[in-house]
């Protein structure tokens, strides 16, 4: 079950042991919260599902190795196209590319059905979007709280949960508002709660700062490293924007789906 | 350990409140559209209701007008169609035989009935006459409820059957439908002139003693009345004593079906039939007419349907971002299904609810109508059958067709519709 006692911060204990018995990987893969090895992906191939099509494959990766351990925070960056939210969507399990291996705390994903890795996303793995992708119909504090209702966690618990991490992102006094109430930033600040409401293991943000001004970007930005550093959660950021990526702990530079050079 | 199964009990409990609540959320966020959606699921309801109560009505009316005449038993000749009346009247003899009927012990009363289109009018000119059926029984009765006037009742004499009958009408009394009466602009006590073509029509007189819509509800069209003697008389069919059918009565003791029975095995020539069977085979008759109401009935329930699955594919589709990101999330297919579903549901319950509250509404304005276009009282009738298919219809089709279009949208609710 979820422990709704966590918040941005979390204690040791719930970051790791409490968490193996969700995996099956193995003491060796511990200390890498995600790992990619040799991953490629052809959008238009039949494993990719997400195009169909006349033999119109695209290669969006191409060889990328990278792993990430927890409490560090690495940035994606490239231009459109170069395979940064390719990464992300793969760690996510929102697509299984068509070779190589990811590995999510220790499991890997490309071995997992569709079902398998809704429930290790639902679990471990906390997507920010660029345009936030809240339920305009739903509060604030609902938002937050949607994750929570896979896991069957009671209305009361959620609200308490979804209360208390909208208060740690600075938003105690906008639980009820819904997100046409709220601006720019307080949107993303409600994206970020809503994906630490699982206490996730892994963040992956993709553009998180693409629709803010350069002040609201790096609170939350601010947000977004406290979560993976105080939290040790595994943050990874895509951008284009070299700005964003100066609060990353290393930058993985993108081009036409290979990594140029690994920095760490 | 020992809250596993406590769990599992509150689980769906939980879930399926929380997808309620969003469901709810979803459609107080766009009230148009919920109204909408609402008003098609009722617009499908009334369709069904308002059909299935026409082809009620129209049943049941047939079978009313059979049992106002009150006849155990009819007997005719093939083809009979009320609506043809102006052909032939297929069963001569009738007097004769209705002689002979009434003389069995297990028939009480026998008496013809003929159908004719007349010409009526209260000016002898051909060109002012109007073309209307004609009825001829032997009497007129309480059921009649006359606006004005009263009935007539044939002489005994005039059923006399040892001896050549008069070729000229007997009583010259006719009874008018209202609508007829103010067509023509006549009153009880006026002289009107009735012949089966224009040109017989001035040579016979005729005086309206009572206004009436008895038999124009039967027939379902403006009907007039007389004694059927004074019909035979100006179709000139007296010499063969040519009727519609033969209605009889059987005895208290005796059974209908056997007496109905051993009377078609007598009179091979004719088709015996009780009463319910006559209401079969007039229907039966009517091969169009019931294909027609089969075939509205089930447009209905076909556009119904594709209405209600056009709205949710078309909802589901429209919330497909929404979906997609609560796929992202974490969220089941089957849990997004669910609220899709509950909006199915509430949109069903609700607009089944207005439906039904305007099917009597409605059904009562269509009565009107149809009584002031073809005398036919209630033939639109709702029952409780019909509030059932109808609520049934928006609440199964609307939740079932709104779960399999949140099924489909869950399926395709993927990163991409995230994207740009």
């Amino acid at each position: 079950m979820i422990d709704l006692h966590l918040s941005l911060r979390r204690t040791a204990s719930t970051s790791g042991a409490t968490r193996a018995d969700d995996r099956d990987g193995s003491s060796e893969d511990s200390a890498a919260a995600v790992r990619l090895e040799a991953v490629g992906h052809e959008y238009g191939t039949d494993s990719g599902r997400l195009r169909s099509g006349p033999d119109s494959s695209v290669t969006a990766l191409e060889d990328v190795s990278l792993e990430i351990r927890p409490g560090e925070v690495v940035g994606l960056k490239g231009p459109s196209g170069s395979g940064k939210s390719t990464i992300l969507h793969s760690v996510a399990g929102l697509l299984v590319p068509t070779e190589g291996r990811v590995d999510v705390l220790g499991t890997d994903v490309t071995e997992l059905s569709a079902r398998e890795r809704t429930r290790l996303r639902r679990q471990h793995v906390g997507i920010v979007f660029q345009r936030f992708h809240l339920l305009p119909s739903l509060s604030s504090r609902a938002n937050v709280a949607l994750p929570l209702v896979q896991a069957g966690v009671p209305r009361s618990r959620r609200r308490r949960r979804a209360e208390s991490l909208l208060e740690e992102v600075g938003l105690g006094d906008r639980t009820t508002h819904l997100p046409g109430e709220l601006s720019g930033g307080e949107c993303q600040r409600v994206a970020i709660a809503r994906a630490l409401a699982t206490d996730p293991d892994v963040i992956v943000a993709d553009e998180p700062t693409g629709e803010l001004d350069t002040t609201t970007g790096a609170e939350v930005l601010d947000l977004l490293t406290d979560a993976g550093r105080d939290g040790d959660r595994a943050v990874l950021v895509a951008s284009h924007d070299d700005a964003t990526l100066e609060v990353a702990d290393r930058v993985i530079p993108l081009r036409d789906g290979r990594v140029v050079t690994d920095e760490r | 350990m020992t809250r596993a199964p406590l769990a599992l009990v509150l689980l769906p409990l939980v879930r399926t409140r929380a997808i309620l609540g969003i469901a709810v959320a979803q459609l107080r966020r766009s009230p148009g559209r919920t109204v909408l959606a609402v008003l098609s699921v009722a617009l499908a309801v009334l369709a069904v209701t308002l059909l299935a109560s026409l082809g009620a009505g129209v049943v049941a009316t047939g079978e009313e007008g059979l049992d106002n005449a009150n006849r155990d038993i009819w007997i005719s000749s093939d083809p009979v169609d009320p609506d043809a009346s102006g052909t032939e009247n297929p069963i001569v003899g009738a007097h004769g035989t209705a002689a002979e009927l009434t003389q069995r012990d297990d028939v009480t009363s026998a008496s013809p009935l003929a159908l004719q289109d007349v010409y009526v009018g209260t000016d002898p000119d051909p060109a002012e006459l109007q073309r209307h059926p004609a009825i001829g029984v032997q009497e007129t009765h309480d059921g009649f409820d006359f606006r004005a006037g009263g009935g007539f009742e044939t002489p005994e004499s005039a059923y006399e059957t040892d001896q050549p009958r008069s070729d000229d009408p007997v009583t010259n009394e006719i009874v008018l439908d209202p609508r007829v009466a103010d067509e023509l602009d006549a009153e009880v006590g006026d002289t009107v002139y009735v012949g089966t073509s224009r040109q017989t029509a001035p040579e016979y007189e005729f005086t309206v003693v009572g206004v009436s819509d008895y038999y124009s509800q039967y027939l379902g069209s403006e009907t007039v009345t007389m004694p059927l003697v004074d019909l035979q008389a100006v179709a000139g069919t007296t010499g063969t004593d040519r009727a519609t059918f033969l209605t009889a009565d059987v005895a208290d003791d005796a059974d209908r079906e056997a007496v109905a029975a051993d009377l078609d095995e007598s009179y091979p020539e004719y088709d015996v039939r009780t009463s319910d069977e006559q209401v079969e085979a007039m229907i039966g008759e009517r091969p169009l007419v019931v294909a027609s109401g089969a075939t509205l009935v089930g447009l209905a329930v076909v556009g119904g349907v594709v209405l209600t699955v056009n709205l949710f594919a078309l909802v589901a589709a429209q919330q497909r971002e929404e979906l997609a990101a609560l796929r992202a999330v974490g969220l089941s297919r089957r849990l997004l299904a669910g609220t899709v579903a509950a909006q199915g549901l509430v949109i069903g319950l609700l607009g089944g609810f207005v439906g039904i509250a305007a099917t009597p509404l409605l059904a009562s304005g269509l009565n009107r109508f149809a009584a002031s276009i073809a005398s036919f009282d209630g033939l639109v009738r709702t029952s409780t059958d019909v509030y059932v298919l109808g609520i049934a219809i928006a609440l199964v089709v609307g939740t079932v067709v709104a779960l399999v279009a949140g099924w489909r949208a869950g399926r395709y609710a993927t990163i991409d519709h995230l994207e740009g």
